[in-house]
C-alpha cells in the first residue's frame, strides 16, 4: 500500500512538472528518494512501535502529504522547500509520540498539564512582540525564525483534556442530581473543569478572531459530551450557545461579518471579500469531472491557493474525480480512527479516538465546505494536504495517537482471548495447546 | 459501552453525512454549473489559459516568419513576437491582452489557437511530451504575401503616405499590401500591461491611426483612375460612345449648376474619341461621357466592379469604396459630370482599385481577394489549402479587352500619362490619377497590371499630401512605384 502511495505521489509530480514546464523535474530523483526514505521511516517506526495497530491510516496520510506536496511545489517552490522540511519533523513528531507513550492511557495522566500547555498555546499569539495578525486573525506565533500556529496543537490539548474529564465523569454527567423546579439538573461542579476550559478557548478565539478553530472546539467539546453521556440535550445546549455565540461575534467582529457578507452574497463583493471564494468556483468549475491535468491550470489565481484554498487548486487540476479521492481518504482515516475508538475497551481511549477521528472530519468540513460554500468561509488548513508547518505536524500528532490506540486495542483484544483460552481449555479443546505461544507472541516484548 | 459505541457510530456516520454533502455540494459546482462559471465574464481563468498556451506562427509566401509565440518564463509561458515588426503590422495585426486581437491575429484566430491543432501521432519525443501534457502543437499559417515585395513597397514608399496593394489577377492571391503610416504590434502583445497602455496610447492618440490601415480600411478620391470603370460602362452600357468625338475643350459648362466649369488639369484643352480622351486622362471628355451615360449606368458599373459593397478579404475591418446613388444626380449633372472623373464624393479603398485593374486584367472576372494560403501542421504536413474563388464578373471578356488597349496606351503612347512605367520588355497596362482633395495638397495614384496579354499582377499604388505641381503626378510619383514592384514580381516569373 505505500508502495503504491508512493508511485502515486511521484507519478503526480512528475506529471505536474511536465505540464507546466513541459520537462521532467530535474529534482525527481532526489525527490522520490527523499519521499521514499520519509515514509519508510515512518512505517518502520510505526511496525516496531506499534505494530498491531491499523495499517491503512499512514498510507492515506501519505497520500494526502503527498498530493499536498505535489500542489505546494507546483504553486511555489519556495514553499514546497519548507513543507518537505515541515513533513520530515511532522514524522519525527509521530515516532516521538509513538515512542512518549506506549500505551494511550500515559496520556491520561498528564491531562491538567496539557490542558494548561493547551491553553497556553491558544494565549500564546495575544502576547505582544511574539504574536502577528495575519489576514484578520491573530492566530500566529514568532519565535525567532519559526512561526506556528498553536491553536493547531491546542486542538489536540483539549480533545486529550476533554476525552479524560469525560471518561471519569460520563456517568455523573449523564444523570441530573440536583432537582430545579420540574427538571433534574446537573451538578455543576461536575462539568466546571469542562466549561471552565470551553470558555477560556472560546474567549481567547473570538479575541484572535478565529471563528474557523471555534467552531472546531465547540464540535469537538459538544460531539463528546454527547458520546460520553448520551444526552440529546447537550447537542440541542451546544447548537444554541454556538449560534448565540454566532450572532454575537457578528455584532463584535468585522471580520466574521465580512465573511458571513461573502458567504450569502459573494457576487455583490466580487471585489471584495467575495473574490477568494468566487475564484475558488472559477476554480472548481475549470476543473469539471476529470480536471485539467496537473500543472494544466491557473490556480495561482486564487488567494491563498496553497493554504486555505489548495482544495480549490486540487479540483481544478484533479477534477471532481481527485477531490471525491481526496475525501474517500479522508472519510477511511476517519473511519478508521472511530473503529478504534468502537473496539477500544478504555473510556479515556474511545472517547479520545472518537474526538480526534472528529475534529479531522469536521475540519476537512469546515474548508471543504467553506470552500464550496456550504458554510462561511474560515480560514483553516486542510489536513496533511495545505501548506503549513503547524498543521502538518499537529496532524502527524495526531495520526499518532490515533494509531497508537488502535494498537492498543489490538494487543488488549488479543490479551483478552489468551485470557479466555486459559481460563476455558475445556471449551476449546485442542486448540488451547496452541495458546501459550500466541500469548507470547502478542504480549511479548 | 455498547450505547457510548452506538453513538461513536452515528458520529461517524454524522461525518459522513457532511462529507458526503461537500461531494453533492461539488457536483453541483464542477459539474452542473460548470459551463456557467466558465463564461462568467469575471473568469479571467479562458484569457489566462489561452494566452499560456502556444500559437501558431504566420508565414509569408517566401518564408519569412512574420508572427510567432516563443517561450516567455512569465506568468504567461509564451510571447507573441512580430519579427518584421512594422513591416507586416497592418496584416498579421496584434494579439493583446488588454486590446485583443486585429488582422490576421483576429481572422484565424481559430487556426493560430492550439485547440484546433491537427492532432498527429507522436513521433519524437517532444511529441510524446505535447501527447501527454495535452499539448498538440499548434497549425501554421502561410500566406499569399511575398515579405520581398511587401519590403520594396515599403522602400518605395520611402516613409510617405500612402498605400501599395499587389494582387494576383488569376486568383486573387494578395502579393503586397503595405501602407503608412504602419506600426509594430510587438509592443501591444507585451505581458506588461503598462506597455501595452502606453503603446496603445501613442498608436490611437495621432489624427490618423496607423491602426486604420490605408491600403484597406482608409478611403481616397480615386480621381482619373475611375475612368478605368467610366470607360468599361461605355463599352458595357454606351458602346457607340467610345468612337463618339468629344469635342476639344479647356473647361466643360456644368449642367444644373450655377455657371460651374469643370477645367482640365493644368489648363490644357483635349477632346477626341475614347482612347485619345483615356491616354490623356481628358476630365472635360470624361465628365461628357459620364454626362452622356447617365447616373444608373455608371452606379451600376462601379458596383459590378466591387464598389458600394462588402470586400470578402479575410481581415478584420475591410472598408468599402463609395459612389453616390444613382438619385443623388437627378437635377445635378454636376455632380454627374464630377463623378466619372472620381471626384465629388467618390472614395475608394486602395484594395478595391487593385481589385478593379485584376478585374481587366482577368477578362473581367474578380476573384475573391486573400491572404490564406495554406494551413499546415507541426510537423509541416498541409492541412488545408485556399482554393480561388471568383468574387464577381465586373464587366465582359470584350469590354476587358478594350480597356486593356486603353490601359497599354497611357503607358506606350508617347503622349501618355504613364510612361514612367514602362518596362523594356513587358507590356504594362495603367492609369494614372491624381485627385485633388480640398485642400493643398494632392493624392497620385497609380494602378496597372502586367504582362499583357497574360498578366500575372495587378497594382494599385496612392502616395498621399503631394504638392500640387504642373505634371500629371499620378505618373510621376506612383507610376514608378508600380513599375518597380511589376518588374521586382516578373524578374522571378511570379516565384518566391
Amino acid at each position: 500500500m505505500m508502495v503504491l502511495v508512493l508511485a502515486l505521489t511521484g507519478g503526480l509530480y512528475a506529471l505536474a512538472n511536465l505540464g507546466r514546464v513541459g520537462a521532467l523535474p530535474a529534482n525527481i530523483v532526489p525527490f522520490l528518494v527523499l519521499v521514499f526514505a520519509l515514509m519508510l521511516v515512518a512505517h518502520v517506526a510505526l511496525r516496531r512501535l506499534a505494530p498491531q495497530a491499523d495499517p491503512v491510516m499512514l498510507p492515506l496520510a501519505a497520500l494526502l502529504n503527498g498530493v499536498g506536496y505535489v500542489f505546494i511545489a507546483r504553486l511555489d517552490s519556495q514553499e514546497a522547500s519548507y513543507q518537505a522540511i515541515w513533513t520530515a519533523v511532522g514524522i519525527a513528531c509521530f515516532i516521538g509520540v509513538l515512542v512518549a507513550f506506549p500505551r494511550a492511557v500515559n496520556l491520561e495522566r498528564y491531562r491538567y498539564l496539557i490542558a494548561l500547555g493547551g491553553i497556553i498555546l491558544l494565549v500564546l499569539p495575544l502576547a505582544p512582540h511574539i504574536g502577528q495578525d495575519i489576514n484578520g486573525a491573530r492566530l500566529w506565533v514568532h519565535l525567532g525564525p519559526i512561526n506556528f500556529q498553536p491553536e493547531e496543537f491546542a486542538k489536540i490539548a483539549l480533545a486529550i483534556f476533554f476525552a479524560s474529564v469525560l471518561a471519569e465523569r460520563a456517568d455523573l454527567l449523564a444523570t441530573g442530581t440536583r432537582r430545579i423546579g420540574r427538571w433534574l439538573v446537573l451538578e455543576p461542579r461536575y462539568l466546571a473543569p469542562l466549561v471552565g476550559a470551553w470558555g477560556v478557548c472560546l474567549l481567547i478565539l473570538l479575541a484572535e478572531n478565529d471563528i474557523g478553530s471555534s467552531f472546531l472546539f465547540f464540535t469537538l467539546l459538544v460531539g463528546l459530551l454527547w458520546v460520553a453521556t448520551g444526552r440529546w440535550a447537550y447537542l440541542a445546549l451546544g447548537a444554541g450557545m454556538f449560534l448565540g455565540a454566532a450572532v454575537f461575534a457578528l455584532d463584535v467582529i468585522h471580520h466574521a461579518e465580512s465573511r458571513v457578507q461573502a458567504w450569502l452574497h459573494p457576487w455583490a463583493h466580487f471585489a471584495t471579500s467575495g473574490y477568494q471564494i468566487i475564484e475558488g468556483w472559477f476554480a472548481l468549475a475549470a476543473g469539471g469531472m476529470w480536471g485539467l491535468g496537473p500543472g494544466q491550470g491557473n490556480p495561482q489565481i486564487i488567494p491563498e491557493a496553497s493554504t486555505d484554498f489548495i482544495f480549490a487548486s486540487i479540483g481544478e487540476e484533479l477534477g471532481l474525480v481527485g477531490l471525491t479521492a481526496l475525501l474517500i481518504a479522508y472519510l477511511l482515516i476517519v473511519g478508521s480512527g472511530l473503529r478504534s475508538a468502537v473496539r477500544s475497551q478504555r473510556s479515556f481511549s474511545k472517547l479520545l479516538a472518537t474526538g480526534l477521528s472528529l475534529l479531522m472530519g469536521v475540519q476537512v468540513f469546515v474548508v471543504a465546505g467553506g470552500i464550496t460554500r456550504l458554510i462561511p468561509l474560515t480560514g483553516i488548513t486542510l489536513p496533511f494536504v495545505s501548506y503549513g508547518g503547524s498543521s502538518l505536524v499537529s496532524n502527524y500528532i495526531l495520526l499518532a495517537i490515533l494509531l497508537r490506540i488502535s494498537d492498543d486495542n489490538a494487543r488488549e483484544q488479543a490479551l483478552a482471548d489468551a485470557v479466555v483460552l486459559e481460563a476455558g481449555p475445556d471449551l476449546y479443546g485442542p486448540v488451547a495447546a496452541a495458546s501459550p505461544t500466541a500469548v507470547t507472541q502478542v504480549v511479548g516484548p | 459501552m455498547n450505547s457510548m459505541n452506538r453513538r461513536v457510530r452515528l458520529a461517524g456516520l454524522a461525518t459522513c453525512l457532511l462529507l458526503v454533502a461537500v461531494f453533492v455540494q461539488l457536483n453541483y459546482l464542477q459539474i452542473f454549473r460548470a459551463g456557467a462559471l466558465d463564461n462568467n465574464p469575471l473568469n479571467t481563468r479562458n484569457i489566462v489559459l489561452k494566452y499560456e498556451q502556444p500559437r501558431g506562427a504566420i508565414i509569408s509566401a517566401d518564408g519569412v516568419t512574420l508572427a510567432q509565440s516563443v517561450p516567455s518564463h512569465d506568468q504567461y509561458k509564451y510571447q507573441r513576437v512580430y519579427p518584421e515588426g512594422a513591416l507586416f503590422g497592418q496584416i498579421t495585426g496584434y494579439y493583446s491582452f488588454i486590446y485583443g486581437t486585429d488582422g490576421l491575429e483576429n481572422e484565424y484566430d481559430a487556426v493560430l489557437s492550439q485547440a484546433n491543432a491537427s492532432v498527429t501521432f507522436p513521433t519524437d519525443l517532444q511529441e510524446v511530451k505535447n501527447f501527454f501534457t495535452n499539448q498538440p502543437a499548434p497549425d501554421n499559417l502561410h500566406i499569399t504575401v511575398l515579405a520581398r515585395l511587401q519590403r520594396l513597397a515599403a522602400s518605395e514608399l520611402a516613409g510617405r503616405a500612402g498605400a501599395v496593394v499587389a494582387v494576383v489577377p488569376r486568383t486573387g492571391a494578395v502579393l503586397a499590401m503595405y501602407s503608412n503610416p504602419t506600426y509594430n504590434p510587438t509592443a501591444l502583445a507585451s505581458h506588461n500591461q503598462a506597455t501595452e497602455q502606453k503603446a496603445w496610447k501613442k498608436l490611437t492618440s495621432g489624427p490618423s491611426s496607423p491602426l486604420v490601415a490605408a491600403a484597406y480600411r482608409q478611403r481616397f478620391f480615386p480621381g482619373s483612375t475611375f475612368k478605368v470603370i467610366t470607360s468599361s460602362a461605355v463599352y458595357d452600357h454606351k458602346p457607340s460612345l467610345a468612337n463618339k468625338a468629344i469635342p476639344v475643350l479647356t473647361g466643360l459648362p456644368l449642367p444644373d449648376t450655377a455657371n460651374q466649369v469643370l477645367h482640365n488639369f493644368a489648363g490644357e484643352a483635349c477632346g477626341g474619341k475614347l482612347l485619345e480622351l483615356f491616354t490623356v486622362s481628358c476630365d472635360t471628355g470624361f465628365g461628357q461621357l459620364g454626362l452622356d451615360l447617365g447616373g444608373q449606368n455608371l452606379y451600376d458599373e462601379a458596383r459590378a466592379f466591387g464598389w458600394d459593397r462588402p470586400v470578402p478579404l479575410d481581415l478584420p475591418g475591410v472598408a468599402e469604396s463609395f459612389f453616390p446613388q444613382p438619385s443623388t444626380f437627378v437635377r445635378n449633372g454636376g455632380a454627374l459630370a464630377k463623378s466619372a472623373i472620381g471626384q465629388e464624393s467618390v472614395q475608394a479603398v486602395p484594395l478595391t482599385l487593385a481589385m478593379d485593374a485584376a478585374a481587366i486584367a482577368d477578362k473581367g472576372v474578380i476573384m475573391t481577394p486573400h491572404l490564406l494560403g495554406r494551413v499546415t501542421g507541426s510537423q509541416g504536413q498541409t492541412v488545408t489549402t485556399y482554393h480561388p474563388k471568383q468574387w464577381l464578373r465586373a464587366t465582359s471578356a470584350a469590354t476587358a479587352a478594350e480597356v486593356t488597349k486603353l490601359m497599354l496606351s497611357v503607358v506606350n503612347s508617347p503622349n501618355g500619362t504613364g510612361v514612367a512605367a514602362r518596362i523594356p520588355g513587358v507590356q504594362v497596362a495603367g492609369k494614372t490619377g491624381t485627385a485633388q482633395t480640398g485642400g493643398p495638397n494632392i493624392e497620385t495614384w497609380f494602378v496597372a497590371f502586367a504582362p499583357v496579354p497574360n498578366p500575372q499582377i495587378a497594382v494599385a499604388v496612392l502616395v498621399e499630401n503631394q504638392p500640387i505641381g504642373t505634371e500629371y503626378q499620378g505618373g510621376t510619383i506612383a507610376a514608378p512605384i508600380a513599375k518597380a514592384i511589376i518588374q521586382a514580381y516578373l524578374q522571378n516569373g511570379g516565384k518566391p
